[in-house]
């Protein structure tokens, strides 16, 4: 191999003068040992071209399938259709893969998490991290005609932030104070704090691009579908089907399938997967344990497969009784076997969690020391909290992935019954854990991969924040994450990021047991798709051989 | 007829609608506040008395505004229409081969009690009718589907009518009823054959197959026919089971699903339909009681003396 250029080719996409701190991340990463593939991640954010970076840190793009992609054809996805009326406040990652095909989105962060250019065509941070230059790229039309400009990314972040939004955008972004449009293709974004993996948070599933005149032209996307996308919406009926056809005037390459169809077959699994068997369809959305041995019987399924920081949740709400006494969560947590849990309901098909909702996989990831259960500990803090002859609890769950969830739950309750812990299971039909995921006092809920760490605790956690279920409000915890969004390097990043993993564990906010792999199967001619950790998927390069 | 549906009507009218709060709850969600609900149930005219609403709302159904769903926001007649066709689809299907089958082997092992061929159809019909259709789908499917790879997996029709599609759903439900109806047939053929009339005509010199069909059949399918007819409304609402397992998108799918979502409209509407279906199979079969058994009358004047 050959020796890789000096750090001094390094190069902006917009051609701007480089952040001060890139420089010092890459000199990092060549000599001082610093994991180059989190230093690239970093400098995917702070708007360095891929190429550049990739030839000076040395580290390759994963090989794209050799043989040439065919055009055409008609791609059967077997997925969730539900609704989707406002993109920017959906809840659900299906919804997101359906409009996902007509709308786009500023940056896009592929499955190995790096970020690239989308709709945005290169940005580059000031020093301080606060002001953000966006440069938009040019000739994209929207499906109805309309040239896309600043004044539509205007309108949607200006919607995010809006102190009436519904959508989890409002705390995401709520560091951002003001969007000065530049000219027709440039923008500055100005924040109140530094954020550095601002472009990532860009392509969470609630940011697409809508139309400057969606919320006037009746905030329904389903109804008007108009979108900037390789594919548009042609038929549309909750529960039932979608259907997207590939876009010929698309400003990009344009996709190889013709037509997608997402077919929601309901939530049996193993009817998907003999859907799958017959050839009715090619792609099933995912596969729970239950049905991995079925499929690996068959030769002429691809078995797809990806590490994952997806995960489920037990959280307890600390603004209700009893759980607002930290003795009663803490007794429940420690109760908890999250051994026995990845073993026994996911067949050791996962990482162990720490009940602080931070993956060992995610680059922010701090190791605090080890949890350990303690039952006698438990009960005492039961004692002392008033309940000496054990407490009634109920856990709701809605098996939303799968049979798995309510396995796991069932560990739980034996192992609180061993702490004199009473918990009785409200198993909900999934679409009804969904509309009550947030307001029940003690659930389970499942909460889909982020890239980053931060990102999801900044979503659950921060105080206020949309889709903190737990309601946990902690000034020193948001303290935490303001400190580590600012900073640019992996490690110290990290560390920074122990003290808001410690909190939510002294806190005990939750049971977090593991992070179960995600696993997927498609048919033998299904190409160029690829198992994404985030269940984000693109379909554009995906082809039928 | 009329006043059967309207007390059905009046029942499924008080279970959902009597608490007006619990409605709210249900169109709104459970967590929403006192206030939200109180403005919804004052707009949507829920303040009135329960006999007024009552009225209202059977008069809406009668005029065909059955309201919108609150988890599909639709139309609840559109979402409703399709769907149904898909179940009479599906149960017209499944009567045309559960009859002939239900039938002819009832038939063959009535005639020969104690036989072989009896026996047979006894053990078969029993074993049959007591395996549950999710278990018979599952068997089936890992046959079919899994083992031989012959026939698709799951009948969502999405690219239009496929036969091919409705054979699994359709052996399932034949596995599950044809047995029933052999086995009611077989014991009310049974009692015919041995009775006078049919020594009769067979000492006549009649072959057997003439008096079968020319004297004995007509007889022995009134038992039968209450339990065929009785299938009509099974296998329209109560096919669920059939229905999601093979991802049919039919009446029992939307029932299930408006049920999970509690989708309190299309839930009134589903059952109110499944009331019309079941009052209208009942005037049915009485109408071919009478046709095939002409002492029968619904006239009880007439009933000639000594009639059973």
């Amino acid at each position: 191999m050959s020796e890789p250029p000096p750090a001094n080719t390094l190069r902006n996409n917009d051609g701007s003068e480089l952040h001060p701190a890139v420089r010092p991340l890459a000199q990092n990463a060549l000599h001082c040992g610093a994991d180059r593939r989190s230093v690239l991640r970093v400098l995917s954010w702070l708007g360095v071209s891929l190429v550049s970076a990739r030839a000076v840190l040395g580290v390759a793009a994963r090989a794209v399938a050799s043989n040439a992609p065919r055009q055409g054809g008609t791609l059967r996805f077997v997925c969730s259709v539900q609704q989707m009326t406002d993109p920017a406040a959906t809840t659900w990652v299906e919804a997101s893969n359906l409009f996902r095909n007509s709308v786009e989105f500023l940056t896009y962060v592929d499955p190995d998490n790096i970020t690239h250019p989308y709709l945005a065509q290169s940005w580059h941070p000031s020093a301080d991290l606060k002001t953000w230059d966006f440069q938009l790229r040019a000739g994209i039309r929207w499906s109805n005609g309309d040239p896309f400009t600043v004044a539509d990314v205007a309108f949607n972040i200006k919607r995010w932030i809006a102190p009436e939004s519904k959508s989890p955008n409002r705390t995401t972004f709520a560091a951002i104070t003001a969007i000065e449009p530049l000219d027709e293709l440039r923008f500055r974004l100005h924040l109140s704090r530094p954020i550095c993996s601002l472009p990532e948070h860009l392509y969470a599933a609630t940011c697409p691009i809508l139309h400057r005149h969606f919320e006037a032209q009746g905030a329904n996307w389903p109804r008007n579908p108009v979108g900037t996308g390789p594919f548009r919406l042609t038929d549309y009926h909750v529960s039932r089907i979608a259907v997207f056809k590939r876009r010929r005037d698309y400003w990009g390459q344009p996709a190889w399938l013709d037509e997608i169809r997402y077919l929601d077959l309901g939530s049996e699994i193993a009817t998907h997967v003999a859907a799958l068997a017959a050839g009715q369809v090619d792609l099933l959305y995912r596969l729970t344990i239950s049905e991995l041995d079925l499929v690996k019987r068959f030769p002429s399924m691809q078995l797809l497969s990806e590490p994952s920081a997806q995960t489920l949740v037990m959280r307890m709400q600390q603004d209700q009784k009893p759980y607002d006494d930290v003795r009663v969560r803490k007794a429940v947590v420690l109760s908890a076997d999250r051994e026995q849990m990845l073993r026994l309901a996911y067949r050791d098909h996962g990482v162990l969690g720490e009940n602080h909702h931070v993956a060992p996989s995610q680059p922010d990831y701090f190791r605090l020391p080890p949890v350990r259960r303690d039952v006698a500990q438990a009960r005492r803090l039961l004692a002392e909290a008033g309940y000496p002859n054990g407490i009634d609890l109920t856990l709701a769950l809605g098996n939303t992935q799968g049979r798995y969830e309510q396995d796991t739950a069932q560990i739980l309750q034996q192992n609180c019954a061993e702490a004199g812990i009473r918990l009785s299971l409200q198993v909900l039909p999934p679409a009804q854990y969904w509309t009550i995921w947030d307001k029940v006092p003690f659930g389970m809920t499942y909460w889909a991969h982020r890239p980053l760490g931060i990102m999801v605790l900044e979503l659950a956690y921060r105080s206020g924040s949309v889709w903190n279920e737990s309601h946990f409000s902690n000034q020193r915890f948001d303290a935490a994450l303001d400190k580590a969004l600012g900073i640019l390097d992996p490690h110290e990043r990290s560390a920074a990021m122990g003290d808001a993993e410690r909190i939510l564990q002294e806190e005990a906010v939750m049971v977090q047991p593991y992070f179960p792999r995600k696993f997927t199967a498609a048919a033998a001619r299904v190409r160029g798709f690829r198992a994404d950790p985030q269940d984000y998927y693109r379909m554009d390069k995906v082809w039928l051989a | 007829m009329v006043l059967t549906m309207l007390a059905v009507s009046l029942l499924v009218f008080a279970v959902l609608e009597l608490n007006v709060d619990d409605v709210a709850v249900k169109v709104l969600g459970q967590f929403s506040t006192a206030d939200q609900r109180q403005a919804w149930l004052r707009e949507n005219g829920y303040t009135a008395p329960f006999l007024f609403r009552y009225l209202h709302w059977l008069w809406a159904f009668i005029t065909g505004h059955w309201g919108t769903s609150t988890y599909y926001r639709e139309d609840v007649l559109t979402l409703l229409a399709p769907r149904l066709a898909a179940s009479g689809l599906l149960a017209g299907t499944a009567l045309l081969v559960i009859v002939p089958v239900g039938l002819v082997m009832g038939v063959i092992a009535g005639v020969r009690e104690g036989s072989v061929v009896d026996r047979l159809v006894s053990v078969f019909a029993i074993v049959t009718t007591s395996i549950p259709e999710f278990a018979s789908a599952v068997f089936l499917t890992a046959l079919f589907v899994f083992w031989l790879g012959w026939l698709p997996g799951v009948s969502t029709m999405a690219d239009g009518f496929h036969l091919r599609e409705l054979v699994l759903p359709v052996g399932v439900l034949t596995l599950y009823s044809a047995g029933y109806i052999a086995r009611m047939t077989r014991s009310s053929m049974a009692t015919v054959m041995q009775s006078p009339y049919i020594r009769t005509a067979r000492l006549k010199g009649n072959s057997l197959m003439r008096v079968i069909v020319r004297h004995a059949l007509r007889n022995a399918l009134i038992t039968p026919v209450t339990v065929i007819m009785l299938q009509i409304p099974w296998l329209l609402s109560g096919v669920i089971v059939v229905e999601v397992f093979f991802a049919y998108q039919g009446f029992g799918t939307l029932l299930y699903q408006a049920a999970l979502n509690t989708d309190i409209y299309l839930i009134e509407a589903c059952t109110m339909v499944s009331v019309v279906v079941v009052v209208l199979t009942q005037v049915a079969s009485d109408l071919l009681y009478a046709w095939l058994n002409p002492r029968m009358s619904f006239k009880a004047a007439e009933r000639p003396a000594g009639a059973k």
